[in-house]
C-alpha cells in the first residue's frame, strides 16, 4: 500500500458519525490512516486541539461539522466556521498550511460524500 | 396419585422465546409487569439465533439477538421457562387465565452446570445436529450452541446409552438422571402467542431432490454455513468437502404454490436468499452465484437498494421456474428451467443447489387453549380479529398474537408486530386492574 | 486513584476479526500503562462474556473497561449496563468503534485496518484513564405526549398511549382527521373502505378523556429536551373564523406520524397532465368512487379498458427515488378489484416490473389472475409509451413474460400507480433535527434495535414518515413507537447524560463571550472571589461544548472532553 496522509477527523457522535459509520458499512473503503474522535457538536472543538494534533504530526485535521443539522443550536455552522478561521490564524503564526484543515458539514447519511472529501483532502496533503 | 403441581402466578405468559416473544415480553417487563416466558426449545432466541447476519444492513444476527437475550434472561421481571410445554389454557374469568405448564427433564441440574462441555467430550453417543440443521453432528450430552441461553448442557435421553460417561466427566456433578418432569399451574392475567413459524419441508417436493442428492441444500443449512457459529471454517458443499464455485438459488420453494398448499409469499425469501448471495461473493470470490426467481420482493426499508447491489456485485438473477433438479457427474446437479426472457426451455449446471425454503403457519398454539378457541385463518395462521385497527387481537380477549404466529414477516416487522402486541396487552393489563 | 482497566476485542463472529487481528490487538495493549487484563472474545455482547466481563470487574477490582467492537450506537448501553451490574459506576466505561470504523472501513487492508484498530483501542484507553463515576442527572418528565399527525398511525399511537395512561395531544393540520387513508376505497385484506376504518378510529378516541385532538393546527416551533418539550402550535387561519391563537403545549415526548404523500408524476411523465384519461391512482380511485351508473364513465365517454402502470415515482433508475413504495402493488391490484367488481367487463391491464404482492397479499394477486386481469412486466430500463391516437390511449410497451415480445392495447385511462414520498411542506423534521435516510425518510436509530426512535432523544416516529408501509403496518409500527414513548414518559423522571460543562474559576475572568455563545441560557455570571465568573446551571446545560472554543482564558471544560482527555488521545493516535 503506498503512503497515505495521516488524517485526524472530528466527528459529532449524533450526525457526522453515524455517516461515518455507514460508510464503514457500506464498505466505503478509504485510508486506514484517518482516525475519529467524536464529539458532542463540532462547535466544541478548541483550536488548541487541532494545533496539538499538527504538533504531535498528523498531517491534517478534517472536522465532520454538524451543519444546519445541528440539534443543538442554528448558530452551530457559523460556529463552527468561526472555530475554523480562528485556528486559520493559529496555524499561519506556526507556520502551518492552513489548507491542512478542512472542514465540511456531514449530515448523518452523508457516507458517500464523507468517503469522497476524504479521498480528495488524502490527495492534497500527500503533494 | 396426582402428583403435585407447583402454582406460580404472573401479569402475563408470552408462549415462545423467539425474537417476536422476547421483544414482547420485554416491553412488559419493563412497563412493570411479571412475564414468564415459556419456550419449547433448550434455548431463547427462536430462529433469529441461528441466523447469519440481518438484511439489508448486514448485521450479524447474533449482535442483535445475543444481547436481548442477555437482557431477557436477567430481567428481573421475567420468568423463563425453557423445554417447557404449555399443556392448556383456560380462562377462569374477566382478567384470569390458568395454564399448566410441564417442565421436561434436562438431565442436568441448570444452577450447577458450568458449561464447560467436558460431558460433550466424555459422550460416545453422536447424532445428527438439529441446531446445526443436520450438517454435522454432536452428542448426546450436548450444549445446543454456543450462545445459547442459558448457555448449560443437556441429556437427549431419546439417544442417551445411559453408558454413565458424562456423570463421570462432570467436574460439578450436575448430570442427574433421576430428574423428572415438573408440573407447573400457572395463574395469569394475559396471554401473548408468539409461536413463530415452521419452515417448509423440501422433501416434500420430490423433484428438487432434497434428500436424494446430497448437494441441495435448504437455505437454513445455507444459513448455519455462513454463521460466525459455524460448523465448518468455509462453505462446503456435503457431498466431497469441495468448495462449491457454482451455486444456484431456487426461489419460492414451497411458497406461491398451490400444489404445495401453501399459495402465499413467504416475504423473506428473496430477501434473505440475496443476502446469502452477498455473503457469498464475499466468501468466495471466485464463485458464480445465480437466483432462479419468479418475482423478486425487494420491498422493505433499503431493501430493493439491497438487491440492486447485488446485481452490481455481479449476482445473475434469472426470471424462471424451475421444472426438476438432476444429478449429474462427480455431485453436480442440472437444474431444468423455464426462461422466462426467452420463453425457452433450459438447463444449468450447478454444483450446489440452496432451496429457499418459505414460511409455513405454526399452529401449536391453538389446541392449548380449552375454553375459548383461538382462531386461526384458512392458512392456520391465528387470526387477527382486526388486522388493520388492533394488529394484536385474537379471538380470544386477553390473548394477544406477535410476530409471524399471524403471518409472515421479516425481523423489523416482527420487532414491531411484537412491540404493537406488549402495547395492546399494556393497555389490557391496565384496564383490567 | 491508581486505575485499574479490563480491555476486551470483539470478534464480532468474524465481522471483526476476518478483517483485524485482534490477537494482535491485544498483544500490543497488554502492558499499556493501567491495563490490568485484555482478552478477545467471539461476541462481548453476548451473555458468556458479559458475565465474564462482571466476574473479572469483581474479582480484580477493575475500575475501568474498554470494550473495542462495533458502534457505540448499538452497545454503548449494552455494556454501561455490565459496569453498573458488577457494581462499576457507568462512567467509568469506554467504547472503542472497531468495526464500522475498522474492520468494515478498512476491509480491503488488513494490515491497516488492525494498525489503525490497535491505536483506536489505545485511545480508548487513554480516555479510560481519565474516566470517573458520575452521577446521571436526574430530570422531571412531563406525564404527556404530543402526536403529531393524525392520520391512522397517530391517531393509534394516541389511543394506545391514552389507554396506558399518559395525556396525549394528537395534533393534525387538516380539519379532520384520517390522513391518507380517506382516499382509499378499499383497504385489505378486510374489505372496509378507508372511510369505515377512520369513523371506527375516531370513535376509539372520542370519548377518551386523556386525548386532546387539535385539528387545523400545525406546530410552528419547538424546543427543549426528553422529558420537557414545549411546542408552539398555529391554528389555520380559516376565511370567517377567527384566526386561533397561538397555543404553547409542554410534553415530555414527542411521537411523529406525519404520514406521506403520494408522489406527484412531473407533467408528462406517461403523459400526465397532457393526456385526459391519464391519473394517479388517487385520482383514479376518486373517479371510481364517484360512479353511480351502469356504466364508468369519466372524462366524457364510456371506460372499457384500464391500464395500470406500476412504480411511478419508485425505484427510480434516473430519478432520486430508489426505493420501493412496498404498498403500491397491492394497493394497485386492490383498485384493478373493485373496478372489476363494479364494472365486471372492464379489460384491465397491470404494467408492473414484477408483482410484489408479499405475504398474504399475494391471494390478491391470484384473485385478480383469476378474473382475468392481463399481467405485463416490462423492462426495468424500457418503460411503456403512452400516446393519443384519436381519442384513445395507446400504449407500447415490451413483455419479459413473453420474450420481450412488443405489445400495444389501446386503453381508456392509464393509471399511474404512483409510490410514497416523505411530505414535502413537513417542518416536524426541520424542527426537531430528525436526520432522514437515504430515501429522505426520516431515519430510526437501528431498524431492528431500536426501530421507532431517533437520533433525538425523546422523539420517536411511526407509520409511513419512517419509510413506506401499509395501514395495518403503520399500525404496529405506530403501537410499538407508542409503548416507546410511554416508557419514557411514564414514571415521570429520566435520567439524562451528565455531561455539562464547568468553569476554572481561577482562569475565568468573565468578558461574556461563554454566555452569548450558549444556545440554552445556562451560562450566568456570579460574584465569587471578590470578582465576576462564570457560573453554569447543570440542568439547562445540554452539554453541547459550544462555549469551550470561545473561552479566550480557556476556562471551560466539558464533562468527558476535557483536554486532558482528548489531547491523550490525539497523542496515542498520532503514534
Amino acid at each position: 500500500m503506498s503512503k497515505q496522509a495521516k488524517i485526524l477527523v472530528f466527528s459529532t457522535e449524533k450526525i457526522s458519525d453515524p455517516a461515518i459509520d455507514m460508510a464503514g458499512l457500506l464498505k466505503l473503503h478509504y485510508s486506514p490512516q484517518v482516525y475519529t474522535i467524536a464529539l458532542r457538536c463540532s462547535s466544541s472543538i478548541k483550536p488548541r486541539w487541532i494545533i496539538h494534533a499538527f504538533e504531535k504530526g498528523f498531517d491534517g485535521v478534517f472536522i465532520a461539522a454538524d451543519g444546519s443539522d445541528c440539534a443543538f443550536s442554528e448558530s452551530c455552522t457559523e460556529k463552527t466556521g468561526n472555530i475554523v478561521s480562528q485556528t486559520h490564524k493559529l496555524m499561519q503564526q506556526k507556520d502551518i498550511d492552513p489548507a491542512r484543515l478542512r472542514m465540511a458539514a456531514i449530515c448523518s447519511v452523508c457516507s458517500e460524500s464523507f468517503v469522497k472529501q476524504i479521498k480528495s483532502f488524502n490527495e492534497y496533503l500527500l503533494k | 396419585m396426582e402428583k403435585e403441581k407447583i402454582n406460580l402466578f404472573f401479569d402475563a405468559m408470552v408462549i415462545g422465546g423467539g425474537i417476536a416473544g422476547g421483544e414482547s415480553a420485554l416491553n412488559l417487563a419493563n412497563n412493570g409487569y411479571k412475564v414468564i416466558i415459556v419456550e419449547k426449545d433448550l434455548s431463547i432466541g427462536g430462529k433469529m439465533i441461528m441466523l447469519s447476519k440481518v438484511f439489508p444492513t448486514l448485521d450479524c444476527s447474533a449482535c442483535i439477538t445475543t444481547p436481548k437475550v442477555s437482557e431477557i434472561s436477567r430481567h428481573n421481571n421475567i420468568t423463563i421457562f425453557t423445554e417447557s410445554d404449555v399443556n392448556s389454557v383456560v380462562k377462569m374469568g374477566e382478567r384470569h387465565f390458568r395454564a399448566e405448564i410441564t417442565r421436561r427433564p434436562r438431565y442436568v441440574v441448570a444452577e450447577d452446570c458450568t458449561g464447560c462441555q467436558k460431558c460433550e467430550e466424555a459422550c460416545p453417543v453422536i447424532v445428527k445436529d438439529q441446531y446445526q440443521y443436520n450438517l454435522i453432528g454432536r452428542k448426546a450430552a450436548f450444549i445446543p450452541f454456543s450462545i445459547a441461553s442459558p448457555k448449560i448442557a443437556a441429556i437427549d435421553i431419546e439417544n442417551c446409552t445411559l453408558c454413565g460417561a458424562c456423570e463421570k466427566a462432570c467436574p460439578s456433578n450436575c448430570i442427574d438422571f433421576t430428574q423428572k418432569a415438573l408440573d407447573y399451574v400457572i395463574d395469569i392475567k394475559s396471554v401473548v402467542v408468539a409461536t413463530g413459524f415452521k419452515l417448509f419441508d423440501p422433501l416434500k417436493i420430490e423433484r428438487y431432490g432434497f434428500g436424494k442428492f446430497k448437494n441441495v441444500l435448504t437455505s437454513m443449512q445455507m444459513e448455519r454455513q455462513l454463521a460466525p457459529t459455524r460448523p465448518f471454517n468455509t462453505i462446503l458443499r456435503p457431498s466431497d468437502g469441495k468448495v462449491p464455485d457454482k451455486i444456484a438459488y431456487v426461489l419460492c420453494a414451497g411458497s406461491r404454490d398451490d400444489s404445495e398448499g401453501n399459495p402465499i409469499c413467504s416475504q423473506i425469501c428473496c430477501m434473505y436468499s440475496i443476502k446469502q448471495a452477498q455473503l457469498l461473493m464475499g466468501a468466495l470470490p471466485m464463485a458464480d452465484i445465480t437466483i432462479y426467481y419468479i418475482d423478486i420482493r425487494a420491498f422493505g426499508k433499503g431493501y430493493d437498494e439491497f438487491y440492486e447491489q447485488a446485481k452490481g456485485m455481479g449476482v445473475s438473477f434469472i426470471k424462471g421456474k424451475i421444472g426438476k433438479i438432476t444429478k449429474g457427474e462427480r455431485g453436480d446437479l442440472t437444474l431444468r428451467y423455464e426462461d422466462v426472457s426467452t420463453g425457452k426451455i433450459k438447463e444449468a449446471r450447478h454444483d450446489m443447489v440452496v432451496l429457499s425454503v418459505g414460511v409455513l403457519a405454526n399452529d401449536e398454539a391453538v389446541p392449548m387453549f380449552r375454553s375459548n378457541t383461538l382462531l386461526t385463518d384458512p392458512l392456520n395462521y391465528i387470526r387477527q380479529e382486526d388486522p388493520i385497527i388492533s394488529p394484536a387481537k385474537t379471538s380470544i380477549e386477553g390473548v394477544f398474537v406477535s410476530g409471524t404466529a399471524s403471518g409472515p414477516m421479516d425481523i423489523p416487522d416482527s420487532i414491531l408486530s411484537a412491540g404493537a402486541a406488549a402495547s395492546q396487552a399494556t393497555a389490557y393489563l391496565k384496564r383490567i386492574n | 486513584m491508581e486505575k485499574r482497566i479490563g480491555v476486551y476485542i470483539c470478534a464480532c463472529g468474524g465481522n471483526i476479526s476476518d478483517y483485524v487481528d485482534i490477537e494482535k490487538v491485544k498483544e500490543s495493549i497488554t502492558g499499556e500503562n493501567a491495563v490490568l487484563l485484555a482478552k478477545t472474545t467471539m461476541f462481548a455482547c453476548g451473555d458468556a462474556n458479559q458475565k465474564d466481563m462482571d466476574s473479572d470487574i469483581r474479582k480484580n477490582d477493575l475500575n475501568g473497561i474498554v470494550v473495542a467492537s462495533c458502534s457505540p450506537k448499538l452497545h454503548l448501553s449494552t455494556f454501561r449496563a455490565v459496569s453498573e451490574r458488577a457494581g462499576l459506576n457507568k462512567y467509568n466505561y469506554v467504547h472503542a468503534n472497531i468495526r464500522e470504523q475498522a474492520s468494515w472501513a478498512h476491509s480491503d487492508d488488513k494490515p491497516g485496518a488492525t494498525e489503525k484498530a490497535i491505536l483506536l483501542v489505545k485511545a480508548a484507553i487513554a480516555k479510560a484513564r481519565h474516566a470517573s463515576s458520575l452521577e446521571p442527572i436526574k430530570i422531571k418528565s412531563k406525564k404527556s405526549v404530543a402526536v403529531i399527525g393524525a392520520g391512522i398511525a397517530g391517531i393509534k399511537a394516541a389511543q394506545a398511549l391514552s389507554a396506558m395512561g399518559d395525556k396525549v395531544y394528537l395534533i393534525e393540520k387538516e380539519s379532520k382527521i384520517g390522513g391518507n387513508l380517506l382516499n382509499i376505497n378499499r383497504v385489505n385484506p378486510e374489505s372496509e373502505t378507508g372511510e369505515e376504518i377512520v369513523k371506527r378510529l375516531s370513535k376509539e378516541i372520542e370519548n377518551e378523556e386523556n386525548i386532546t385532538l387539535l385539528t387545523g393546527h400545525r406546530i410552528t416551533s419547538g424546543s427543549g429536551n426528553i422529558g420537557d418539550f414545549v411546542l408552539t402550535l398555529k391554528g389555520n387561519n380559516n376565511p370567517g373564523e377567527d384566526n386561533f391563537p397561538e397555543k404553547e403545549i409542554n410534553v415530555g415526548s414527542v411521537l411523529v406520524a406525519t404520514g406521506f404523500e403520494s408522489y406527484s408524476p412531473l407533467t408528462g411523465e406517461y403523459g400526465y397532465g397532457q393526456l385526459p384519461g391519464v391519473v394517479t391512482l388517487a385520482q383514479f380511485n376518486k373517479l371510481l368512487k364517484g360512479q353511480n351508473g351502469m356504466s364508468f364513465v369519466a372524462f366524457g365517454k364510456e371506460v372499457k379498458s384500464v391500464a395500470f402502470i406500476y412504480c411511478v415515482g419508485s425505484r427510480e433508475i434516473k430519478g432520486d427515488n430508489k426505493y420501493c413504495s412496498r404498498y403500491c402493488c397491492s394497493a394497485a391490484i386492490q383498485s384493478a378489484l373493485d373496478l372489476s367488481e363494479r364494472f365486471p367487463d372492464s379489460d384491465i391491464y397491470h404494467l408492473t416490473r414484477g408483482v410484489r404482492s408479499y405475504g398474504k397479499q399475494e391471494l390478491l394477486y391470484k384473485e385478480a389472475n383469476r378474473r382475468g386481469d392481463l399481467f405485463i412486466q416490462f423492462p426495468d430500463k424500457e418503460p411503456p409509451v403512452i400516446e393519443e391516437k384519436d381519442d384513445k390511449i395507446i400504449i407500447k410497451v415490451k413483455d419479459i413474460l413473453s420474450g420481450k415480445r412488443e405489445l400495444e392495447a389501446e386503453t381508456d385511462i392509464v393509471v399511474l400507480v404512483t409510490g410514497m414520498v416523505p411530505v414535502q411542506d413537513d417542518n416536524t423534521g426541520s424542527i426537531f433535527k430528525l436526520p432522514r435516510g437515504r430515501d429522505k425518510f426520516y431515519n430510526e436509530i437501528h431498524m431492528k434495535l431500536r426501530p421507532v426512535e431517533t437520533a433525538i432523544d425523546g422523539v420517536t416516529i411511526a407509520g409511513a414518515c419512517q419509510g413506506p408501509k401499509n395501514a395495518s403496518e403503520s399500525v404496529n409500527s405506530a403501537l410499538a413507537a407508542a409503548a416507546k414513548s410511554h416508557s419514557l414518559v411514564s414514571t415521570g423522571e429520566l435520567e439524562l447524560e451528565p455531561i455539562v460543562a464547568y468553569v476554572d474559576e481561577d482562569k475565568c475572568t468573565w468578558c461574556d463571550e461563554c454566555s452569548k455563545a450558549c444556545p440554552f441560557n445556562a451560562i450566568s455570571v456570579i460574584e465569587m472571589f471578590q470578582k465576576s465568573i462564570a457560573r453554569i446551571n447543570k440542568s439547562t446545560c445540554k452539554g453541547c461544548g459550544m462555549c469551550l472554543p470561545v473561552c479566550p482564558t480557556d476556562a471551560i471544560e466539558l464533562i468527558s472532553f476535557t483536554n486532558k482527555e482528548i489531547e491523550d488521545m490525539i497523542d496515542v493516535l498520532s503514534q
